[in-house]
């Protein structure tokens, strides 16, 4: 009974702040239904047949996850999805009361939801998990996570707790990811790519992971990837990458349009068309293919919906502004970033940017890690440059120590006008690539809606 | 004119962005036309005396922290202490700052030495002091402000001996209880704040690279570099810390 109320007063919330146009209705609603019953996720969740699939890391939980629900719903799997990237207990709960009809019927059947990686424990323990996806752990406000090792602990703490017939799917590539897969009971899956055919001999400066989870040791890298992620043995206690069920044995890749991979698993070697750009993205595949794998689902069933794919929220997202066109991306961390950039930087053309940094809560309200970013790697490559968001300046001055002419540089703080100056000042078919952080992502979202270029958020 | 800058531990001690600590003394540098050179030094490298005019270092996880203090016990450290009393210059952040001081005091086990260079000590304190932070300083600019954000939750004291960087006006500073922020001592500066401290500080740029210039015998006088970007993000910095203070 209780759990009905707190559905009902769920929902009504949800009409009124969609109705007063306040937004945030990915949130409020499931807010209000935890108000009303602590237990509200535990009680609706256990109603679904097919359980929920929980996946989180710092970069990437949104397309994994999405991929991931293509995937299941081409098979025929209908499933809940909190595909607006709210992933606390509050976002959980949303999408729950949302999919929930006001007799507490589910209208699906399995649920896949990201999660912050420091909502672990708290949604391992509301829900009844099917399979925990972990697929990478990079510094990421640290004002808000704390330290790595910590958050890496608090999850593995978690994961030991967890029913064990949950399976764990892990990325093989980021040591302090692989650790939490050592001495627990439950079945590990591990993914990762061993080809060398685009890794580095040497780290970037944005790694983190260095040290041996189990003796302390500093890790030896045969090879990077990106960040700490690569092949890796300790040479004090021999702990090493584990191996891979599923991996990406190679990989081609054709700039902005996507890579070729091949990807081996226990049910053998695939050939995919990636739509996504950047090596970034072949680990979130990567984990979503292990993950339906495990669900019993068959490879050219994945590749298809893999290949047939659409951005998720955000993360490359094109928009069309009459004759010119903004492509998104969200860069929340150095490493993310850094990946972006990378992918920029191997295009032959100049390319006009706008950068958009706030420093609110959900951004990480200390700025420092744009100082950890390479924008260096965009030398020659950087036409016009525009700076905006609530800390502009802090970005315009990182770009000048970068050496990107700054005699292009405009620096604006309101979103909309730099928006307008951006689009009025690159040329007829050009496009504006607009890198920015999570809520003046939300923010340019909003200001694009209202001059009717993109749908509003929670329409998506 | 040459300075060379050495950086201490730059593989472990990076936490914060404090790389643009590094990139504001060298871009400093070359906008006035000395010229720079920048230096690494990670666990087990020795440090050569009078080779380096400028140190450097950031802050890391404790983990981190811990294999750095084993590392500059010793010898390595008397040779920091010592090039710092003979006028090289040198910033240390965060957890770099702690590691400057006497001793790191944790809640269990042994305390942690430090190489001494600031007459202070640090205790684990159980409150994550995390923000933005204001504070009144010399070496504060026109304005005569420090701006930075801090997170931190060892609380530094220090002896009557040694003054503060500056008197917070929003913010913790060193422990959150006597207004202080960091320490000053000949051409040593130690501080909790991030953002990266310098570029957005460039008056602690200049101390850090005149008193080098000094050491060598330069008298040059710094004509003024235009600084309105720096200006520009200060004051925007400034009026974001008050507001959401």
């Amino acid at each position: 009974m209780r759990t009905r109320v707190a559905l009902v007063a769920g929902k009504l919330s949800g009409g009124i702040s969609r109705f007063l146009n306040i937004g945030g209705g990915s949130t409020f609603p499931g807010r209000v239904a935890r108000f009303f019953d602590s237990g509200f996720v535990h009680q609706i969740e256990g109603e679904l047949p097919k359980g929920s699939i929980l996946i989180t890391g710092t970069n990437g939980k949104t397309t994994t996850a999405t991929l991931l629900a293509d995937i299941l719903d081409g098979s025929g799997i209908k499933p809940i999805h909190n595909s607006t990237g709210a992933n606390l207990m509050a976002g959980i709960a949303s999408t729950l009361v949302r999919e929930t009809d006001l007799s507490g019927k589910l209208s699906k059947e399995i649920a896949v939801f990201e999660v912050d990686e420091a909502t672990i424990p708290e949604a391992v323990k509301e829900t009844n998990p099917r399979l925990i996806l972990v697929n990478n752990l990079f510094r990421d406000q640290l004002d808000r996570y704390g330290e790595l090792d910590t958050l890496a602990k608090k999850m593995k703490e978690a994961i030991t707790k967890a029913n064990s017939e949950v399976k764990i799917i892990l990325n093989a590539d980021d040591p302090l990811v692989a650790s939490i897969g050592s001495g627990i009971e439950h079945d590990v899956f591990y993914y990762g790519i061993e080809t060398p055919r685009y890794s580095k001999r040497k780290m970037e400066h944005a790694a983190d992971s260095k040290f041996c989870s189990f003796c302390g040791a500093k890790l030896r890298y045969d090879l990077y990837q990106f960040g700490h992620l690569g092949r890796y043995h300790c040479v004090s206690c021999g702990w090493e990458k584990p191996e891979t069920s599923v991996s990406a044995i190679d990989l081609e890749t054709t700039g902005m349009n996507g890579t070729i991979c091949m990807i081996r698993s226990p049910k053998g070697t695939i050939r995919a068309k990636i739509p996504l750009p950047g090596l970034y993205n072949i680990y979130n595949v990567l984990g979503a293919f292990s993950c339906a794998l495990c669900l019993g689902i068959e490879p050219e069933g994945i590749i298809d919906a893999i290949e047939n794919f659409r951005a998720a929220f955000g993360r490359l997202e094109e928009i069309k502004i009459g004759e010119k066109k903004i492509l998104m991306i969200l860069a929340k961390n150095p490493a993310g970033f850094n990946e972006v950039l990378r992918m920029l930087a191997e295009e032959d053309q100049k390319m006009d940017i706008m950068l958009a940094l706030n420093d609110n809560i959900a951004d990480g309200r200390d700025v420092s890690w744009i100082w950890d970013v390479d924008l260096e790697v965009m030398a020659g490559k950087a036409g016009k440059i525009f700076c905006s968001g609530i800390r502009s300046w802090d970005m315009a001055l990182r770009v000048s120590y970068a050496g990107l002419q700054e005699e292009s540089l405009v620096c604006e703080s309101d979103l909309s006008s730099a928006l307008d100056i951006a689009l009025k000042s690159i040329p007829h078919g050009g496009t504006l690539f607009l890198i920015s952080t999570y809520t003046a992502m939300l923010d340019i979202r909003k200001i694009l809606a209202k001059k009717g270029y993109v749908a509003q958020y929670w329409e998506m | 004119m040459f300075l060379r800058i050495c950086w201490l531990y730059s593989e472990l001690m990076n936490i914060y962005g404090d790389r643009g600590n590094v990139m504001a003394l060298v871009e400093r540098c070359r906008r006035r036309g000395i010229d720079v050179e920048v230096e690494t030094r990670n666990l087990g490298e020795r440090i050569e005396q009078g080779r380096y005019d400028i140190f450097f270092m950031g802050g890391g996880q404790d983990r981190e922290q811990l294999a750095v203090a084993k590392d500059l016990c010793g010898k390595k450290g008397e040779i920091i202490r010592d090039e710092i009393e003979n006028g090289a210059s040198c910033l240390a952040i965060c957890g770099g700052y702690q590691l400057f001081g006497k001793f790191y005091k944790p809640f269990e086990g042994d305390e942690l030495p430090g190489i001494g260079v600031f007459d202070a000590y640090t205790i684990a304190g159980k409150k994550r002091m995390i923000g933005n932070v204001i504070a009144r300083s010399q070496l504060g600019g026109r304005s005569g402000l420090l701006i930075g954000f801090e997170n931190h939750s060892g609380e530094t004291y220090l002896s009557e001996n040694i003054s503060p960087l500056g008197m917070v006006e929003i913010g913790n500073g060193n422990n959150g209880s006597d207004g202080k922020e960091g320490a000053i001592y000949r051409g040593a500066v130690g501080s909790y704040l991030h953002g990266s401290l310098l570029p957005k500080n460039p008056s602690i740029s200049d101390f850090l690279i005149e008193k080098a210039l000094l050491r060598k015998g330069s008298l040059l006088s710094f004509t003024p570099i235009d600084e309105s970007i720096e200006e520009n993000a200060r004051a925007q910095a400034i009026e974001r810390a008050r507001k959401s203070h």
